[in-house]
């Protein structure tokens, strides 16, 4: 199970005395083995949000509950995948997915774990880098260990917090590909939360995209995405449905950005 | 590498250097045991000859042909200077070929006293390590009490361990025990900061990536601040063992029976400057050797930095 219900959420910051608000009265549902994406311009909040749901924030009012249960701090229940040091830099990849796998499933002894965390390197392509540290892999490589690690643990939900927004363009298209065929691939879906500032990555990956406004953060739309599972993504990007997806999206995008900012600052959202 | 590499370099022309020098004719009178010095040349030429056939990599080949090259350089210039063209004051400056005889006459004494010193250093040194760093985990970790200690090691880390000996000797019953305890304080204090200010430096993204994984505190506090601390505890220990070698040998030289520090001040009192030098030369190799376990163990702990 893995229903992740948002109801009234606001988180204020006191910052030198004065009172910031980070999210403001933010309501949404996501359904169990629902893969969603958070997008908006930096200050919408979205990192915020994603850190209640990883249990290190806590709301200033409203509710934040997982299959009816309030979050009371961090739990087994999530994965998370940071954009950057999701890993510890002075274990091996192999270590690092195996430390997950020991927080998540006591049962397991260390044989076990270890022969889970290479199963798990080998599914994102890493058999061969299992002894390597961290500050040997690439970034891409990096998240993919990151990645490794949250399925391996075998969450009903997995949060990821612009876990591809360092890696150069070619490489996060063959991460989102990865993505994809494990999400869609093994079993029962999880429940996904995946913040993003890429409108192509979330257009790719989503059943739903949750577009957010800033300044305080809050729900400004929220879209369905009509495409068929599974999906090939190089084929769907160059389809005409997508691209007049992409369109209305891209003016909704503007949109929200003209509400909230002089038309100068325009551009800070594009990208 | 070329045969060439390996084995036609100035090292091996300084060794020949250093033999042809032997053969000039000694001015001074009195023994100046020249083999003693030229088997441990050989000596020498040997080890560089193995390092020079197994060696993998040219650039640590490089450094230790160096090393080696002044060894080679240094004993040639002394022999001239000393028994060969008496330039440098006999008695302060023996020839090289009776150190390294003194040195093989004195070896039991010898070892003993590195045995003594390093036996102090040991204890004084691995006793604080062991209140220290978890002692620095845990004020780190307790945000609150770790403000504090903070600025209260820095201000005893401040004062100079040697002014502490008249409280040891007032409390403490013999030489040994006062000797640990001085290297205790040298090496407690500076550990502790270097510790604690790695806890409260770990990157905030590190800690948040353990508590999204459910850590309870033992694991958070001994397999995530600790590892990530390490780099920053290295720093304490380093300084702490350095400056207990510093205040070890001072500390022999006045009031201790044995020890690297007794044997230089003993001799020299005497105005046995041969045997002052052989002491001089082996707190040197000592002092060496023992920075250099320190090193490997750090750049094998740290191997994830790399």
């Amino acid at each position: 199970m893995g229903k992740i219900e948002i109801k009234n959420l606001t988180v204020e910051y006191t910052e030198k005395k004065n009172k910031f608000k980070a999210l403001d009265d933010v309501t949404f549902t996501v359904e169990d083995g629902e893969f969603v994406s958070i997008i908006g311009s930096s200050g919408c909040g979205k990192s915020t949000l994603l850190s209640i749901l990883e249990g290190i924030n806590f709301p200033s009012s409203g509710s934040v509950t997982i299959d009816g249960k309030p979050i009371t701090g961090t739990g087994t229940d999530r994965g998370v995948v940071f954009q950057h040091y999701s890993l510890f830099p002075w274990m091996t990849a192999r270590n690092n997915v195996a430390f997950g796998i020991k927080q998540a499933k006591k049962e397991l002894n260390k044989r076990e774990r270890l022969a889970l965390a290479d199963e798990y390197l080998d599914k994102v392509g890493l058999g061969d880098f299992a002894d390597k540290y961290p500050n040997r892999l690439s970034g891409g490589m990096q998240q993919r260990v990151a990645i490794a690690r949250a399925l391996a643990m075998d969450t009903d939900i997995l949060l990821m917090d612009e876990p591809f927004g360092a890696i150069d363009a070619k490489n996060r298209v063959n991460l989102q590909k990865l993505l994809m065929r494990l999400w869609e691939g093994y079993g029962k879906r999880k429940t996904v939360v995946f913040v993003t500032h890429d409108l192509d990555e979330a257009i790719l990956l989503s059943d739903r995209i949750i577009l957010m406004s800033p300044g305080p953060g809050r729900v400004y739309r929220e879209i369905r995405v009509p495409f068929e599972r599974p999906r090939n993504i190089k084929e769907l990007i160059r389809t005409n449905e997508y691209n007049i997806f992409h369109e209305e999206l891209l003016s909704l995008f503007h949109g929200e950005n003209i509400d909230e900012f002089d038309d100068d600052k325009d551009e800070v959202v594009l990208e | 590498m070329t045969l060439k590499k390996r084995f036609l370099r100035v090292t091996n022309f300084l060794f020949a250097a250093l033999l042809a020098v032997q053969l000039l004719p000694d001015s001074i009178s009195g023994e100046v045991y020249t083999e003693y010095l030229v088997w441990f040349a050989i000596g020498l030429e040997a080890l560089v000859l193995v390092v020079s056939t197994l060696a993998k990599k040219e650039k640590s080949l490089n450094l230790f042909l160096d090393i080696i090259g002044f060894v080679y350089g240094f004993l040639t210039v002394w022999t001239l200077l000393t028994n060969k063209f008496d330039i440098l004051n006999k008695a302060l400056f023996p020839p090289m070929g009776k150190v390294f005889w003194q040195a093989v006459q004195d070896s039991d004494k010898i070892f003993v006293n590195i045995g003594s010193s390093l036996g102090i250093i040991a204890q004084g040194y691995f006793i604080a390590l062991a209140v220290a760093i978890p002692l620095g985990l845990f004020l780190g970790w307790n945000a609150r009490v770790g403000g504090a200690a903070t600025y209260i090691s820095k201000f005893f880390g401040s004062i100079p361990p040697i002014v502490y000996i008249p409280y040891g000797i007032a409390l403490l019953p013999t030489f040994r025990s006062v000797s640990v305890f001085v290297i205790f304080l040298a090496t407690f204090w500076p550990v502790l900061a270097s510790t604690m200010s790695g806890v409260v430096n770990v990157e905030k993204k590190i800690t948040d990536s353990a508590k999204v994984l459910n850590v309870n505190k033992r694991t958070m506090l001994f397999s995530v601040i600790l590892p990530a601390s390490v780099p920053q505890i290295f720093i304490g220990c380093n300084q702490g063992l350095s400056v207990s070698f510093i205040l070890l040998t001072s500390a022999e030289m006045i009031g201790a029976q044995s020890g690297m520090g007794y044997y230089v001040k003993q001799y020299s009192d005497f105005g046995d400057y041969t045997r002052t030098i052989v002491g001089l030369l082996v707190i040197g190799v000592v002092v060496t050797l023992v920075a250099l376990l320190v090193n490997k163990l750090q750049s094998y702990l740290l191997r994830w930095k790399r």
